[in-house]
């Protein structure tokens, strides 16, 4: 068998993890004004993981694909320190905003561009909006089997081989290639990519591919924005601590009423 | 007839002996400059001047034995004997040989003397080697392996000791030379030999004997038995002021750099285990075990530097799993007890260097405490806005740059910045030194990372930005003083920055001082028992100990009584070496701040105090899950201090 050609989605974000007080949100603007520096998606940091094992076991190349506006290379370049081989940035003003079908739209154009594929992987969803469809939509779009939810990947003899989480455990899928897979954290934790590697690689010049919606000839009509019509602040999580003093009984007690009045 | 004993008596060929003889100390010279070899690969710089004061310092640790008798009194005593009779018999065969070839001195009372020495040392030898044996294979001392090696090296001292007092006593019942009362067991074996049969068996055991201690010999570089070279080596090293600014160039380069001292430690490793008895990781059941990390530390170092391999043909270790690498709280336990001064845990730390390069195997937590370490600039999931919270409304003077500001910076840390509990430390201590009426000034929410935390873990580049911004930053503020919370920055400040150009001093010491100058004076009595739990960087690492016992002690009311692990024996709470942000995928049988929490009840303390933001949470954690609440308190040295100082 041929050695695969794989290419992870990577869409960078503001750091999910980052601290609550460099969180402001702006209700009247709706915006959500985040201070901290940007990462890859945490779940597309598992694609990575999952195909960088699967690169261990039977060789090939891994392509990293990521579309943004001001998409920077110095974050996404990560995914080449940890064991990708080439990043294609998917750059225009139009590509800002756009809602699920539209990204899966503008991916897929990219993949078929890129041509010589055996494996898409994805995360289960973006660390930012949660929604979980691009994947599955850029699937049908390429029309190719996908498979959902991966806990680990496997090609085995030409074969793909996915244990797919359920909520009682998980599934075992067999798919022929080439395939899409959305990868979900069990696979585990991108490996950690030490700092004196990445200054290494920040050192290096590297040529990057930068495509723009004319690049990809995508159907502009097609890219549609994400509408934000309200944004909630969440309540105020002041924290407000009273410890119960007693024997056991006597508190749990006094916990139950607490907690009755505070209902 | 005058004592004295014939060179080569009844010997022929005993020119062969001397061809034989070059041959081994030959093939012991290869060996030697095989280990040379390796350690001069060390791409660090030392000192090339020798200083005599560690010359000094090496040979009376060497000559008394005193690293060994330390904590184990059989196993020193057992090993002066042997290195004593070793010596003797090694210089009065020399000796011997001056006698026969250079200048006839060894006749009439002096060559009485000579043999009575001779005796003493053959016994020691023998009491020592037998006794060595008996530990390991009769008593079986837990610490103590038993491999190949270790049988096949004693054995054959045993047998060498053995083959000359029989060959003392056969040349005796030959010779019957009529001053054998100067001898012990010598005439006691000869009386077993009638004349003739001891003149015909006599030179076939000379020459067996004589073979069997010139192997021996040559068999020193590639055995354990190189600790004989090993040891005072690193010996040396250890003691010379060797300094070693860390190259920022190298943390970036690939692979893992083994100074010179390290290289010389790994060699004299003998795996005599008190390493794995004095570890508090491996003492609560975690798969750590620091001998085996030197012992793989010394192959990998030596497959990387020697293409041809390792030179010890008796060696069969136990593979040790990457995972291990991650329990170490570099407490340096193991340094203290260790007789060859080897310190395991910085050969744990270069295996973690090594996984965090590969970033496999890498804890999940770790992972993401290094991510957070770099974006934000702590450990912990808090916002750099938040430094300075804990300061809120005390009013504590902030350090301006460029600004005209006199004396010392208090170098809050990230762990009293921001837990919750050991911010107690940082608001104790600025009203302690409001009180004292002292100068100094908080960074606030500019305050940087030291790095220690990369620097533990094995995430070099990462220290060195840290320590890059750092500098730059105190700079910026013309730091020149600095006071810090946690003996973790204090440490690192001190010996990890190279030469920088601020003084570094842990809070303890400035409160002691703040004593004696009474510019504190402590009034309220504190009636209670107190112990003190000696936390690993400011008492084993840098060698406080007194320090925050005498401002204990200066507390009127209170009791203070030691744990039976204390000073530089204390044991490790389990929050250093970044096990603190590791989460519970790494834990053993028993946790070791339950263990040490326990050690501290059993004293009938009230009150454990400690002076580091890590023991305290591990600490009081401990205390909790124990369920010693309502029994004892777990209290920084600046809180109870306060207690006797505040009017309220």
């Amino acid at each position: 068998m041929k050695e695969p050609q794989i290419i992870v989605c990577a869409k960078q974000i503001p750091d999910p993890e980052a601290p609550f007080s460099n969180v402001t949100v702006n209700v009247e603007k709706k915006q959500v004004a985040v201070d901290a520096p940007d990462v890859i998606s945490p779940y597309d940091e598992n694609a990575l993981e999952a195909a960088i094992r699967i690169k261990e076991e039977l060789g090939g190349k891994i392509t990293i694909l990521s579309m943004g506006r001001k998409v920077s290379d110095t974050v996404l370049r990560k995914t080449i320190a940890a064991g990708a081989d080439a990043l294609v940035l998917l750059e225009d003003p139009l590509f800002e905003g756009l809602d699920s079908g539209s990204t899966a739209h503008v991916l897929s154009c990219a993949i078929k561009k890129i041509g010589d594929w055996d494996l898409v992987l994805t995360g289960r969803q973006a660390g930012d909006w949660d929604s979980g469809q691009v994947g599955l939509i850029m699937g049908e779009m390429l029309d190719v089997p996908c498979v959902s939810l991966a806990r680990s990947i496997k090609i085995d003899d030409g074969k793909l081989l996915v244990e797919k989480s359920v909520p009682v455990g998980y599934e075992m899928v067999e798919a022929s290639l080439p395939a899409l897979v959305t990868v979900s954290n069990e696979v585990g934790e991108l490996r950690y990519v030490a700092r004196s590697k990445m200054l290494g690689l920040l050192r290096r010049p590297m040529s990057i591919p930068k495509w723009n919606s004319k690049d990809l000839g995508c159907d502009i009509d097609r890219l549609k924005k994400l509408q934000l019509t309200e944004l909630v602040p969440p309540a105020d999580m002041g924290r407000q601590c009273t410890l119960i003093e007693g024997a056991a009984q006597d508190q749990a007690c006094r916990l139950a009423e607490v907690l009755s009045e505070l209902r | 007839m005058i004592p004295e004993r014939p060179m080569f008596w009844g010997i022929d060929y005993s020119w062969l002996f001397y061809v034989i003889a070059f041959v081994a100390i030959c093939i012991f010279a290869v060996g030697v400059g095989i280990h040379i070899s390796v350690w001069r690969k060390s791409k660090s710089k030392s000192n090339t001047s020798i200083s005599w004061q560690a010359v000094k310092q090496s040979l009376l640790e060497i000559v008394s034995g005193a690293r060994l008798f330390k904590g184990d009194i059989a196993a020193g005593t057992a090993h002066f004997l042997m290195f004593w009779g070793f010596i003797i018999l090694l210089i009065g065969t020399s000796l011997l040989a001056v006698h026969g070839h250079v200048y006839s001195f060894l006749t009439g009372t002096t060559y009485l003397a000579f043999g009575f020495f001779m005796e003493i040392g053959g016994l020691a030898l023998l009491v020592g080697i037998t006794w060595s044996l008996v530990r390991r294979y009769v008593q079986r001392v837990p610490r103590l392996e038993r491999r190949l090696e270790d049988a096949v090296v004693a054995l054959w001292l045993l047998v060498i000791a053995c083959s000359g007092f029989l060959l003392e006593g056969v040349r005796l019942a030959a010779q019957r030379p009529g001053w054998d009362e100067w001898t012990a067991l010598g005439p006691m074996i000869a009386g077993f030999f009638p004349q003739a049969a001891a003149r015909s068996i006599y030179p076939g055991l000379w020459w067996g004997h004589g073979l069997l201690c010139l192997a021996f010999i040559a068999a020193i570089p590639y055995t354990k038995l190189f600790h004989l070279v090993g040891a005072p080596a690193s010996y040396y090293l250890h003691h010379s002021p060797v300094t070693l600014s860390p190259d920022p160039e190298a943390a970036f380069e690939p692979g893992v750099q083994w100074d010179l001292a390290q290289r010389a430690f790994l060699d004299a490793c003998t795996r005599c285990g008190r390493c794995v008895e004095a570890c508090p990781s491996a003492g609560a059941g975690e798969p750590l075990a620091p001998r085996a990390f030197v012992q793989a530390a010394r192959q990998s170092l030596w497959r990387e530097e020697r293409p041809a391999g390792d030179i010890r043909f008796l060696l069969d270790l136990d593979p040790v799993e990457d995972r291990s690498a991650w329990f170490c709280t570099t407490c340096g336990a193991c340094l203290e007890v260790c007789p060859v001064y080897a310190a395991p845990f910085e050969a744990v730390g270069k295996k973690r260097a090594m996984l965090i390069e590969e970033g496999k195997g890498v804890p999940d937590l770790m992972n993401q405490t290094l991510e957070r370490l770099f974006n934000y600039e702590n450990p912990w999931v808090s916002s750099k806005r938040d430094r300075a919270a804990w300061a809120k409304g005390l009013d504590v003077p902030v350090i301006k740059a460029g600004g005209n500001n006199e004396g010392f910076c208090y170098f809050v840390g990230c762990t009293t910045s921001f837990d919750d509990r050991a911010q107690a430390i940082a608001v104790s201590f600025s009203a302690l030194l409001k009180q004292a009426g002292a100068e100094f000034g908080i960074l606030g929410d500019k305050e940087p990372c030291c790095g220690d935390i990369a620097r533990v873990v094995g995430e070099l580049g990462l220290f060195m930005e840290k320590m890059e911004n750092c500098t730059e930053l105190l700079d910026k503020f013309s730091v020149s003083d600095i006071v810090t919370s946690s003996p973790h920055c204090f440490h690192t400040f001190l010996n990890e920055y190279g030469d920088s150009s601020f003084r570094v001093r842990h809070y303890s010491s400035v409160l002691k001082e703040l004593l004696a100058q009474g510019k504190l004076r402590p009034q309220n009595r504190v009636n209670a028992t107190v112990t003190y739990h000696d936390p690993c960087y400011l008492g084993r690492h840098n060698r406080i100990f007194d320090d925050p016992r005498q401002v204990i002690r200066s507390i009127p009311g209170v009791k203070l009584v030691e744990m039976e692990h204390h000073g530089a024996d204390s044991l490790c709470c389990g929050g250093g070496g970044g096990r603190m942000w590791q989460g519970q995928d790494i834990r053993g049988e028993a946790r070791m701040s339950e263990i040490r929490i326990k050690e501290a009840r059993g004293t009938g303390a009230g009150i454990l105090v400690t002076a580091c933001p890590l023991c305290l949470i591990m600490m009081e954690d401990a205390l909790k899950t124990v369920g010693y609440e309502g029994e004892m308190k777990v209290m920084d040295l600046n809180e109870l201090l306060l207690q006797s100082l505040s009017n309220g």
